[in-house]
């Protein structure tokens, strides 16, 4: 039988051996809390209102299962679930990932695949060699969203896909409600001595999981938000005028001064350059989608907020004359695509609690213009640079 | 977005940049590359853009910036040699003057006047603050205030602002020149412009002078009597210039003047007979003419120092693919050749709307060609293209009272003032006078025409309160100057207490 690990890692794999995006931190709360679900199943822990406790230290065969468990029957003080899923996240949630594919792999339902992308970016991939064993753990959980009185197992894999809010991809053309899951959640294990541990873990699992993934989509709408607001000003804002003074003025020496305006030509390069790099990366699949979609895609909103006091320490938001007004256009129209992009995927739950549930259309239409604004700019690029070292 | 839209709008804008590299290596249109508007009349030489960049692909900033300088001073050395330039880039390369090299490096041109650089562009195509005085004039040895206790209470950004100092020409301005003009009324006794006046009254030997009879040319030219008619009463006949002089093609590229002239037998000027003459024969006769005129705005394009068009077989060898190149690609990759004219189209003063914006700014364009009327050249030309509100208010004003009644002959020869007066006014060398065709050698600044122009008629105080009245100017000097500039008195004061005199 597959373990919760091995059976979410399977919902989460595509057709192409990669990954569907989710939340990192989240992930590894949700494979942190699937190994205290195995353990509770398996009938080694329990939990009280304070504590989760090892009622039964004989190891299950599982190693990353009989590992965490000695890590808690080792524990001589007190600790709650949350705790534990956090500790067990942070310090496991590789290991315990790793080892769950390496244990899919050896069974002969996933493959493993290296790849490189510009010797920069690698990344291993897991196509899927038996579908029907990925197609019978989807059937299981579209059952149980069917069944009035669903197998328990199948509810906690379902709160599993829940945390990682993954349960709309898996099931593209039914209407899952919060109030089906939320009641899935709360049904009573009838005939399990550890009902209140899984319940108590599964709501654990699901709170950790919403908090890391409200701070995470804050902080992309944060830099979003900052990002849209300086470009805004590019285009609201008139040009700060020349100084009337004559003598030493930064932003004249920054603007006018061949020496700066090289050097602040290099570093906007560089964070465009590293921006695109990344983009490239995430929109091929090319980083990995579960342990490093976080840091890439927040070092992708970072540099791209980055991009912004550079443009301005470049061309003091002056739009420029004929190529270079090109390149400033659609500069600008990338920036402003990818922070509205960034605002409609950072500001998915907010629009959700405010009854706005449809965004996808409008993400996919800015993520559009994203990458059709950005096609243009390396060509741009070149043609400026080239322009300016030989004139 | 699909892949394929994807790597179709990549491989468009690939393209595109191809094309504008190959522009700036081998050849073709490089406007679009420009990296912001040119100043003052510099767009017409705008797609040479060799003329300024003369450094080659890849040169270092320094040596890119020397060669900068150097264009510059192709162009403009002369003018500002004959301006008595007073921060001139001689006296600023003396090793004594390091220490103001570090405050603003006068030794070159590009430290004040940066080019495509709209932002900030000043007055007079400076790109520096306008108080730049303040840089060496407000300390040591060259504090302004210390000798002219007049300047103590005035600000930096006056000195080139309110008519008084120009950084490079300060003709108008010597001191000893404004103690010598000092207390002379505003409009003198007889108003006449000297030089203007001996042209006028310039006589022509008889014994050269042609008349209807005399013209020779092809039978069917002849038979235009209106145009016969206009040759025989213009200057040309009067001076012994027959039709063949500019109709008849030259015996080789170096013929002198006298070779078209005695081309003169009806056979010769039938047989190489020219119906449409180019700038060239004109030039043949009236060489300081057309030097001036290339050196002014309307015939910048015909400077010397103006890059030719690139040869794009010579940017194709230089990358190794003249061989592999189809002449096609190579015809394409041609500089396109503009106008070598300006026209009246490209103008970026303001030009009347019925003006002919593709005519091109050649003699003709003023001097009809068979009469050659200069005073229509003089006035009538300049208002059928020109419509600013200087233009506009000429008529009426008055100066063209006065030309009205020169020509009426209510005046003396010299007492009219006309467009080419003021901005073209004759010059003498070796007792010959010429019209100077350089129509900036007394603008920017307006104070360079009050000592070849308006001190003929005016006094020096009323010459500089009205050039520094900009809304008297806009008028075209109808009315009073309703500005006073105190340069005169205070170098009364001073040559008064110090007990100097002399002229400069």
């Amino acid at each position: 039988m597959l373990t919760f690990t091995e059976e979410i890692l399977l919902l989460l794999g595509d057709d192409e051996g990669a990954f569907l995006p989710i939340r990192e931190h989240a992930f590894e709360c949700v494979l942190a809390g699937a190994v205290l679900l195995d353990l509770a199943f398996a009938y080694r822990i329990d939990t009280d209102l304070e504590s989760l406790v090892v009622i039964n230290a004989e190891p299950t065969g599982h190693p990353i299962l009989d590992t965490v468990l000695a890590r808690v029957a080792a524990r001589a003080d007190k600790t709650d679930t949350q705790t534990w899923i956090r500790m067990l996240s942070t310090e496991y949630a590789a290991a315990i990932r790793e080892q769950a594919l390496t244990s899919l792999v050896g069974r002969g339902i996933l493959e493993r695949r290296e790849e490189r992308f510009l010797r920069a970016f690698g990344s291993v991939r897991y196509p899927t060699l038996d579908h029907a064993v990925q197609r019978g753990v989807k059937a299981r959980i579209a059952r149980a969203l069917d069944d009035a009185i669903p197998d328990p197992r199948d509810i906690a894999l379902i709160s599993l896909a829940d945390a990682c809010q993954i349960l709309p991809e898996l099931f593209p053309d039914r209407e899952i409600g919060p109030a089906r899951v939320a009641q899935l959640r709360r049904m009573d294990l009838i005939g399990r001595e550890v009902a209140g541990t899984i319940a108590d873990i599964q709501r654990t699992i699901v709170r950790a999981a919403r908090v890391q993934a409200q701070r995470t989509q804050n902080r992309l709408l944060s830099f979003s938000i900052a990002a849209a607001a300086g470009i805004a000003a590019v285009l609201l804002v008139p040009s700060i005028p020349a100084p009337d003074r004559f003598g030493p003025s930064v932003l004249e020496h920054l603007w006018f001064d061949r020496f700066w305006q090289q050097w602040s030509g290099y570093l906007l390069l560089a964070f465009s350059v590293a921006v695109l790099l990344i983009g490239v990366a995430l929109r091929k699949r090319l980083v990995p989608r579960i342990a490093g979609l976080r840091r890439w895609r927040l070092a992708h909103v970072v540099i791209g907020f980055a991009c912004v006091p550079a443009l301005f320490a470049h061309t003091g938001f002056r739009l420029g004359a004929n190529i270079n007004a090109a390149l400033m256009g659609f500069y600008l129209a990338a920036l402003l695509s990818g922070a509205l992009a960034g605002i409609a995927i950072g500001a998915v739950h907010r629009l959700h609690q405010a009854g706005i549930g449809r965004t996808g259309n409008l993400r996919r239409t800015l993520l559009w213009l994203h990458v059709a604004a950005i096609c243009p700019l390396p060509a741009l690029l070149a043609v400026h640079i080239l322009a300016a070292y030989l004139y | 977005m699909s892949s394929k839209t994807v790597y179709w709008w990549v491989g468009t804008t690939l393209l595109a940049a191809a094309y504008m590299a190959a522009s700036m290596v081998v050849g073709g249109d490089r406007r679009p590359l420009l990296i912001g508007r040119t100043t003052d009349a510099h767009h017409q030489i705008e797609m040479a853009c060799e003329t300024c960049h003369a450094a080659g692909p890849f040169a270092g900033a320094a040596a890119a910036e020397r060669a900068l300088n150097e264009t510059c001073r192709n162009c403009h050395e002369a003018e500002l040699n004959a301006a008595d330039d007073s921060h001139s880039r001689s006296m600023f390369r003396n090793p004594r003057m390091a220490a103001y090299w570090e405050k603003l490096d006068a030794r070159l041109c590009t430290s004040c006047h940066a080019e495509h650089r709209p932002e900030i562009t000043r007055t007079g195509a400076v790109t520096v603050a306008m108080d730049f005085c303040v840089a060496c004039h407000s300390e040591d040895e060259q504090d302004i205030r210390l000798d002219r206790p007049s300047h103590a209470g005035l600000g930096f950004e006056t000195c080139a602002t309110a008519g008084c100092h120009n950084y490079h020409d300060n003709r108008a301005l010597y001191e000893e020149f404004l103690v010598e003009h000092a207390g002379e009324p505003g409009h003198k006794p007889e108003p006449v412009h000297g030089l203007t006046a001996r042209l006028r009254l310039r006589e022509r030997p008889a014994e050269t002078a042609l008349g209807r009879d005399d013209a020779v040319a092809p039978a069917a030219a002849l038979a235009d009597t209106k145009v016969l008619a206009l040759w025989a009463g213009s200057g040309h006949a009067a001076a012994g210039v027959n039709c063949g002089a500019c109709h008849a093609e030259k015996p080789d590229a170096e013929s002198e003047p006298a070779d078209v002239a005695a081309r003169t037998g009806p056979a010769d000027v039938v047989a190489h007979w020219i119906e449409a003459p180019s700038t060239g024969a004109c030039k043949s006769c009236h060489e300081p003419q057309a030097r001036t005129f290339a050196r002014g705005r309307h015939g910048m394009r015909e400077h010397p120092g103006i890059a030719p068009p690139r040869n794009p077989v010579e940017g194709l060898e230089r990358i190794g693919l003249s061989r592999v190149t189809p002449a096609i690609v190579t015809d394409w990759l041609a500089d396109p050749f503009p106008p070598a004219r300006m026209t009246v189209g490209e103008a970026r003063l303001p030009m009347r709307a019925d003006a002919d914006a593709r005519r091109a700014l050649d003699c003709g364009a003023c001097h009809r060609p068979h009469d050659v009327d200069t005073a229509r050249a003089a006035v009538e030309a300049c208002v059928s293209c020109h419509d600013d509100s200087h233009t506009r208010a000429y008529a009426g004003s008055p100066h063209h009272r006065l030309l009205q009644a020169e020509l009426a002959g209510e005046a003396p020869p010299g007492a009219g003032v006309s467009c080419v007066t003021c901005h073209m006014p004759g010059t003498e060398s070796r007792d010959t006078i010429t019209t100077n065709h350089n129509q900036n050698d007394t603008l920017r600044p307006y104070e360079k025409m009050i000592r070849s122009v308006c001190l003929d008629c005016h006094g020096l105080e009323f010459s500089l309160d009205a050039l520094a009245d900009a809304g008297l100017v806009e008028r075209n000097f109808r009315g009073k100057p309703k500005v006073h500039i105190e340069s005169v008195e205070w170098a009364v004061q001073r040559s008064t207490a110090d007990g100097r005199s002399g002229t400069r």
